[in-house]
């Protein structure tokens, strides 16, 4: 909202520097966002919040400035004068939508003169038009009337030329399903249903609330006014404007409410400017149509509430004043009450709150002390936090660099990997970035789209992850929400399952990892699997394969895996109770064990475990190689350590090679494997 | 000979020599005690090798180490010695082949990404402010977060331009005649879920995404992080809400900082107000806040006469961008590594 200097010193002294007026104002609620200079005029531009529509005339400002400064505030009292015949003989209103429009006034100007505007009015519409359109020029006396009256009171005005409503009589409905309007821009509009036209008994002469039309405005050949006051439904408007994309000075007002009072007094306001500049003579009376307006209620202010919620006390006197001045009126109520009503342009003030609110705003909120001794109080870190924390630890001494990608991809992405949910996608009407409209069922896909980003810009080490949701449909109210861990690096398969096993070995999970084979595109269908713990879905892991490669243009290959930490979190042991450690030494030793190819290490790892029993700390896979000359077609030999503890003393070369010797026996038996001396 | 004997001997004989390389007062005496000590025929530390062959099988590994540990302990008070009877660092001479300007071996750890870092950082102030990390979800009904913060269906911040809102087909088993669900505007609502299921008091602090369509510039995002507090208990006032966060903001700039309050307007706080703090004797502005409107208390079952609160909140990106000195909001979605290791 822009505001003139010179203007708002009609209504309220202006004895403070510009920079103080500026400064208040922000303090009090207009935020500041710049002034400039028009001719020997000054544009002072406010920020004025959606619930101070009073603001958005050059008189609430002033009614604020005036209580801030203590100053009087002075606001015309129009009296035009009027003759027979009266407005309601010469013209008609017709309200078929009160739900659309709740009043709508008229009156009738004869024998008007349509020439320019005084230079004083012209310099006043100039300051606050010129800096939003470098281009504006003043249109006639009549319009820039409308304009001034707009912009003192915040009522937005029309003038209609009466001789081209044709019979005279005004209907305001609603439009029809893609009736035609010729807006005062000379744009062509196919209106919708919903939508609230002023017509007359042909067509759409004006579009309620928004703009007026090509066909009825006053041109210099007009003599004959219909001045239209009026107060349109803010929600109808916002959406009417909206949908034609057709945004107007007014209806940025009725968007936001104007006064219901006010209404006539801008209608008077107008016609006494109207006879003042261009003559003629205006009818008896107003044409008023609509509900009458409703009596604002009471509210109950208890000075007590000040302190309660301000946290300091404010003078019982200085709260009148402050209430008073804004236009409210007040009386003494119970003790330490008021009863206050609050005028017809403030209808934000319902609440015994939002009067808090008045008093403190203007009172000053930098007499609240910021140094008050807030009590103190526990807090506790989450178990996600914590769980969050020792996974980024891991991932960090793994060299992997934390990456953050947007929550919504295109439609392609959550086609190309369909491990979680084989649901399509759930979808927004909206599309965060372009093209991208369907929440993510994998990070995945965003950390490909990253790593090609960055091997565009050819650089070298490529290695991330990342934590997020992953939005999966599901039965219940809201979709399924995973927390979940995906990773990209340029390193195989068994770098990223290390990295797994590194996370559940961090998290105190000693679940054993159970990989399972798993047919996804996206990936290798050997250097896969889907990851289970205690048969419940990890995650996946695997390489990508050329096709995926492919898909998201990547020159490189590389690897993923994606983890459920919700699962993580849950299996967590966050809390690791301490276990006796024996006091011997360990004792290792290797096997090297020809096997048939199909033999899988977990199936060696388990006999071995099962085998070896308590003693056995740890067993250590080493390398696989191939001699097919000497061991046979289809073999392999597996090289692996065990090592060996006892708790009760230290283990001896002897027990240690009879623990081995009875390993041996049972792959032998269990896994036709032999060992190689 | 058992394994304890053995010990003994050794520390013994370590304990004689080192002794005598201090007491040593020339380089003739020093050599007279290594020939004692460590001669290669005569030696008591070759005697005492000898001696090892007598100790249990089983005691060797532990006799053979200690043995070398007491070799070392010798020989190196016999350099002692010699270093200090002649004459200091002359015999020392550097190796020219040992660059020591030659990098250091890379440890290659990898990065936390900016805006977890500032996240991290505010938690931790937070926690000890005694407010406590609470989670909600991304996805969220139009009563967590409008109709419960106060924002009826009629408000110009439900409109879809503004929202994304989901489209009902397979988004959820919701009835069409429910308002559609939306991926969230603020993390208020994770202030209304605690609200709902907790018994005041209430002190807590939501983080995470927050979703609002807008063309991608450098400074917006249609996805970024807010950081919200709530502080409900039975007496708190906007002073408490100035105190804390003087102290939020004192804590994370490390020096003392003041607060102003402006009026604002927001649905669920009355009154509202942007928060500023001055910062090398400038006002640069820190977010919304306000008291809890009443409301959004009766909303969640609270009484607000009995009930009073605080939130506040703030734009994570904003905060990481002003204080790396980052000009482009986009960088943090990017993730272009050698973005990501500046941090």
């Amino acid at each position: 909202m822009l505001v003139s200097w010179n203007w708002l010193k009609q209504y309220v002294p202006l004895d403070m520097t510009q920079a103080e007026l500026e400064h208040r104002l922000s303090m009090s609620g207009l935020n500041h966002e710049g002034t400039r200079g028009v001719a020997d005029d000054l544009a002072i531009d406010l920020e004025v919040t959606s619930n101070r529509p009073d603001c958005l005339g050059h008189i609430g400002v002033a009614r604020e400035i005036a209580v801030l400064w203590e100053q009087p505030l002075t606001i015309p009292d129009p009296r035009p004068a009027s003759s027979a015949p009266a407005a309601a003989e010469q013209a008609s209103v017709r309200l078929e939508c009160p739900e659309l429009c709740p009043r709508y006034t008229a009156r009738v100007i004869r024998d008007v003169r349509i020439g320019p505007s005084p230079d004083w009015l012209v310099e006043r519409l100039a300051t606050v038009f010129r800096p939003l359109n470098p281009d504006w020029e003043p249109v006639n006396n009549v319009v820039d009337i409308t304009n001034f009256v707009l912009m003192e009171s915040g009522q937005p005005l029309h003038a209609f030329d009466l001789e081209k409503i044709s019979g005279g009589q005004v209907v305001v409905r609603q439009a029809g399903k893609d009736e035609p309007f010729t807006a005062i821009d000379h744009h062509e509009y196919s209106l919708q249903s919903g939508m609230c036209v002023i017509a007359d008994t042909e067509k759409a002469i004006a579009l309620g609330g928004v703009m007026g039309g090509a066909d009825s405005e006053v041109s210099s050949s007009t003599t004959c006014l219909l001045i239209e006051s009026a107060r349109f439904d803010p929600l109808a408007t916002r959406n009417t404007a909206r949908a034609l994309n057709l945004h107007s000075p007014s209806s940025h007002r009725f968007e936001r409410g104007v006064d219901p009072v006010g209404v006539e007094w801008a209608s008077r306001r107008c016609c006494e400017l109207i006879l003042e500049i261009g003559g003629g003579e205006l009818a008896d009376g107003i044409i008023d149509t609509g509900e009458p307006v409703a009596e604002p209620g009471l509210v109950i202010l208890r000075l007590s509430q000040l302190k309660r919620i301000l946290g300091i006390d404010v003078d019982p006197d200085e709260v009148n004043r402050i209430l008073t001045a804004l236009g409210n009126s007040t009386a003494a109520a119970g003790d330490g009450e008021l009863a206050v009503t609050a005028p017809s342009w403030r209808r934000d003030l319902t609440r015994e709150i939002d009067l808090v609110e008045e008093v403190a705003r203007i009172h000053g909120y930098e007499k609240i002390p910021e140094d008050v001794g807030v009590p103190m109080a526990p807090s506790h870190r989450t178990d996600r936090d914590r769980v969050e924390s020792i996974v980024r630890q891991t991932l960090l001494a793994a060299s992997l660099d934390e990456a953050m990608t947007a929550s919504m991809v295109p439609a392609s992405w959550p086609e190309s990997f369909t491990g979680w949910t084989e649901r399509p996608p759930i979808s927004s009407q909206t599309p965060m970035l372009k093209g991208a409209d369907r929440l993510r069922t994998s990070l995945l896909p965003s950390l490909l789209e990253a790593r090609r980003v960055n091997e565009s810009l050819a650089n070298p080490v490529i290695e991330l992850f990342e934590t997020a949701s992953i939005y999966l449909a599901g039965d219940g109210e809201l979709p399924v929400q995973q927390w979940t861990l995906a990773i990209t690096s340029a390193g195989g398969y068994y770098r990223l399952k290390g990295i797994v096993e590194g996370l559940l070995a961090a998290l105190k999970i000693d679940i054993p990892l159970e990989v399972k084979a798993v047919d996804l595109p996206l990936l290798d269908l050997s250097r896969s699997g889907e990851l289970c713990l205690d048969e419940r879905r990890l995650g996946f892991l695997g390489e990508v394969s050329p096709e995926g490669l492919k898909q998201f243009s990547l020159r490189n290959g590389t690897s993923l895996v994606e983890l459920n930490l919700d699962l993580l979190a849950e299996l967590a042991e966050l809390v690791p109770q301490h276990q006796g450690q024996s006091a011997y030494p360990s004792i290792s030793r290797d096997l090297n064990i020809v096997l048939a190819e199909s033999v899988r290490w977990s199936q060696l790892e388990q006999l071995v475990r099962a085998t070896a029993g308590k003693e056995l700390e740890e067993v250590n896979y080493q390398e696989t190689y191939r001699d097919s000359e000497k061991d046979g077609a289809d073999t392999k030999r597996v090289l692996f350590s065990m090592t060996l503890r006892s708790q009760d003393g230290t283990m001896t070369g002897e027990q240690a090679d009879q623990l081995r010797e009875k390993v041996v026996l049972q792959i032998e038996k269990q896994l036709s494997g032999r060992l190689l001396s | 000979m058992a394994l304890n004997e053995f010990l003994e001997q050794l520390q013994q004989l370590s304990t004689e020599a080192t002794s005598a390389f201090q007491q040593a007062d020339s380089l003739e005496a020093v050599e007279a005690i290594r020939v004692d000590f460590l001669g290669s025929k005569q030696g008591r530390l070759k005697a005492a090798q000898k001696l090892m062959g007598q100790v249990e099988r089983e005691d060797k590994p532990v006799a053979g180490k200690q043995f070398n540990a007491t070799k070392q302990a010798i020989e190196a008070g016999l350099e002692d010695a010699r270093e200090r009877l002649s004459g200091g660092s002359g015999s020392r001479s550097a190796d020219p082949t040992f660059d020591n300007t030659l990098p250091g071996e890379a440890i290659n750890g990898g990065y936390l990404h900016p805006i977890t870092q500032t996240i991290e950082e505010l938690k931790d102030i937070m926690g000890r402010l005694g407010f406590s990390v609470a989670d909600g979800p991304e996805i969220e009904d139009a009563w967590h977060n409008f109709e419960a913060l106060n924002i009826p269906p009629e408000h110009p911040a439900r409109d879809p331009l503004d929202n994304f809102y989901l489209a009902t087909a397979g988004a959820s088993a919701a009835s069409d005649t429910e308002a559609p669900l939306l991926l969230r505007s603020q993390t208020s609502n994770v202030q209304i879920r605690v609200m709902e299921s907790t018994p005041p008091p209430i002190r807590i602090i939501s983080l995470g995404r927050v979703y609002r369509p807008d063309t991608a510039d450098a400074t917006h995002y249609p996805m970024f992080h807010q950081m919200e507090g709530l502080l409900i208990d039975s007496r708190v006032t906007m002073a408490d809400l100035k105190s804390v966060l003087r102290l939020f903001a004192t804590s994370y700039l490390g020096s003392d900082v003041h607060i102003r309050f402006r009026p604002s307007f927001f649905p669920f706080t009355e009154p509202s107000v942007e928060a500023d703090f001055s910062w090398n004797d400038k006002w640069i502005e820190f977010g919304g806040a306000g008291m809890v409107d009443p409301n959004v208390l009766e909303a969640v079952g609270y009484d607000p006469e009995a009930l009073s609160g605080f939130a506040f909140g703030l734009g994570v990106e904003r905060l990481c961008m002003r204080r790396h000195g980052v000009t482009d909001i986009r960088e943090f979605y990017k993730n272009d590594v050698r973005f990501l290791h500046q941090f």
